[in-house]
């Protein structure tokens, strides 16, 4: 009986090493290196780098481009998290009924959490084009705008960060309803009937019956999808490359912006490590409360 | 999935509510899916037909074409560029399925100490995003001589694959019964053997599932492609798009319209088919 333990025990580490080197090859050492390089004064191509504390972080803190960034990221991640939650759990809702349609339906809200988040961007570049939008377009004929008050999408730096957040609530609202969705379906039917039966309002039925059985579920996906937009660079990259004058880069864009672009590598490393409390916090959340369920 | 009862409302009022809820599914449907269709009208375009200020964009002043998708398809590296795309996909898809499906089974047959932690600190890492690590892991890449190749991508992409599969795999493994992999151990299998006799054959759909995640996340991924790769015939196909078919200012709207519709429909019906395991991965059975 021990000897098959101990078999058990060692045949489980064996299984288990590739995917744990690979992680601490690929993962925890490059992540330490970050650390490193974001405390010295590396930049691409120089050979001799210097210890330097904490002045890459320094002189981000101080910077106006890094501050905008910081509180753009704040901005987007949480605000957008909000109306995600809303939109997803109403999409949800209107899903998860029978009727004729609802398997192409699914299908089609699906579209913009599957295609790649690069191609899709550059559609939504396109059709926030400055010269000739197929928005303005349908809104001015609607008689929503009037034609000579167009406005330029991207180029203003007073639209150009709610731009971004559209792109971003479109790209996440399908994932949230998804989420959503699987909660619903999995409450017992009965226990639903049972609260009806009673003569609950559909108000006591979601807060008594529903909310408790989704509210873990939701926890998790809302999580996820705040590390995802939290870290996110692609849509900010691709839709404004962080323009107009440096008004809607967020952390991982100027990190790249700075670290690879213009080469300083410290100084992008220190920037991109700011986004490090924030995913930490996350993780241990998470860590609690997928170990209390004990799965 | 239908869930009649949450909303089990009576004659007129229940009509009414339909054509409401209708609408409002019509309603979610066309903005979530437009873009898609926008990008089918522009890429059928002719270049003058792309800003027909005086008519309906929606739909045709001038002939459709084909003219955006020849570009494409013979004035760029566009095919080199999905080759490249499902070698790299093809290689991480590989490495996962050899590295996540040990692990998946271990973590979810075998009782040793620490496994419950260790499987949820596997899946903690699919969290650390790539915009923390790809300066580091540039200078890793160099030391590993695959500076601008495609296979820097290929050793990078099982840094989130191997996470999220693992966890995936693990689900699957929980649920094959236990008997029939005792019964194979009665009949004089060893634990390996049985598992590879009995447990993953009936275990497909899963791996199936592993190998679609591993191969759309990898063609979804765009941050590492953009910091490592910058040879032309070296870069995945949505990275080359972007940057090949965009001279500075100028776009050229119908043919990266045209390709975005070739890469984009293919991955989001396949993502479709496989949805439900990919929820079932990321909310790691809370459900049960």
């Amino acid at each position: 009986m021990l000897a098959r333990f101990e078999g058990e025990r060692l045949l489980g580490y064996a299984l288990l090493l590739p995917a744990i080197v690979y992680i601490v090859a690929l993962i925890g050492y490059p992540f330490v290196l970050a650390v490193w390089i974001a405390l010295t004064n590396q930049t691409v191509g120089s050979a001799n780098a210097k210890f330097v504390g904490f002045d890459n972080f320094g002189w981000a803190w101080e910077n106006s481009i890094f501050q905008t960034a910081l509180r753009n990221t704040l901005l987007l991640t949480f605000g957008t998290e909000l109306v995600k939650m809303v939109l997803g759990t109403t999409l949800a809702f209107l899903l998860v009924r029978p009727f004729r349609g609802r398997g192409v339906a699914r299908a089609l809200i699906i579209i913009p959490w599957a295609i790649p988040i690069a191609i899709s961007v550059i559609a939504w570049r396109w059709m926030f084009d400055s010269q000739y939008s197929v928005i303005n377009w349908a809104l001015v004929h609607a008689g929503l705008m009037s034609a000579s008050a167009k406005p330029n999408y991207l180029g203003d730096p007073s639209i150009a960060l709610w731009s971004v957040a559209a792109v971003n609530v479109w790209r996440g609202v399908p994932f949230s309803a998804i989420i959503v969705m699987a909660g619903l379906t999995a409450i017992p039917q009965d226990l639903i009937e049972a609260a009806h039966l009673d003569g609950a309002s559909f108000l006591q039925r979601w807060r008594m019956v529903i909310v408790p059985i989704i509210a873990p579920i939701l926890f998790i996906a809302l999580l996820f999808s705040v590390v995802f937009t939290l870290t996110d660079m692609t849509v900010v990259y691709l839709l404004t490359g962080g323009g107009p004058v440096n008004s809607t880069h967020v952390l991982s864009s100027l990190a790249f912006q700075v670290g690879i672009r213009s080469t300083a590598l410290s100084r992008g490393a220190a920037i991109s490590l700011f986004l490090f409390p924030a995913v930490l916090l996350v993780s241990f959340w998470l860590l609690r409360l997928l170990k209390r369920r004990d799965i | 999935m239908a869930v009649a009862g949450l909303f089990a409302v009576g004659g007129r009022r229940r009509r009414v509510s339909d054509v409401l809820a209708y609408l409002g599914v019509c309603a979610f449907v066309f903005v979530l899916a437009f873009p898609v269709v926008w990008m089918a009208i522009t890429a059928l375009k002719q270049n003058a037909d792309l800003y027909p200020d005086d008519a309906i964009p929606f739909w045709f002043k001038l002939p459709p074409t084909w003219d955006n998708f020849d570009l494409l398809l013979n004035r760029t590296q566009f095919v080199q560029w999905t080759i490249t795309t499902a070698e790299i996909a093809t290689l991480v898809v590989v490495i996962t399925a050899l590295v996540a499906v040990p692990a998946g089974y271990a973590l979810a047959r075998l009782n040793f100490p620490g496994s419950t932690t260790l499987g949820i600190l596997i899946f903690l890492t699919y969290l650390v995003p790539s915009s923390l690590l790809f300066i580091p892991l540039s200078q890793v890449i160099v030391q590993l001589g695959l500076q601008d190749s495609r296979y820097a991508l290929v050793v990078v992409y099982p840094t989130f694959t191997i996470p999220f599969c693992t966890w995936l795999m693990s689900g699957f493994f929980k649920q094959v019964p236990r008997e029939i992999e005792e019964a194979a151990r009665v009949d004089g299998c060893s634990r390996i053997g049985a598992a590879i006799r009995v447990v993953l054959p009936v275990s497909v759909p899963g791996l199936l599932s592993l190998v679609i995640f591993a191969f759309t996340l990898s063609m979804q991924e765009f941050i590492y492609g953009l910091t490592f790769v910058s040879t032309s015939a070296e870069k995945p196909v949505t990275l080359g798009i972007t940057t090949d078919l965009v001279r500075g200012d100028v776009y050229f709207w119908g043919s990266l319209m045209a390709a975005a519709l070739i890469v984009g429909v293919p991955v989001a019906i396949l993502y479709n088919f496989f949805l439900d395991h990919f929820v079932a991965g990321i909310t790691g059975g809370a459900l049960k």
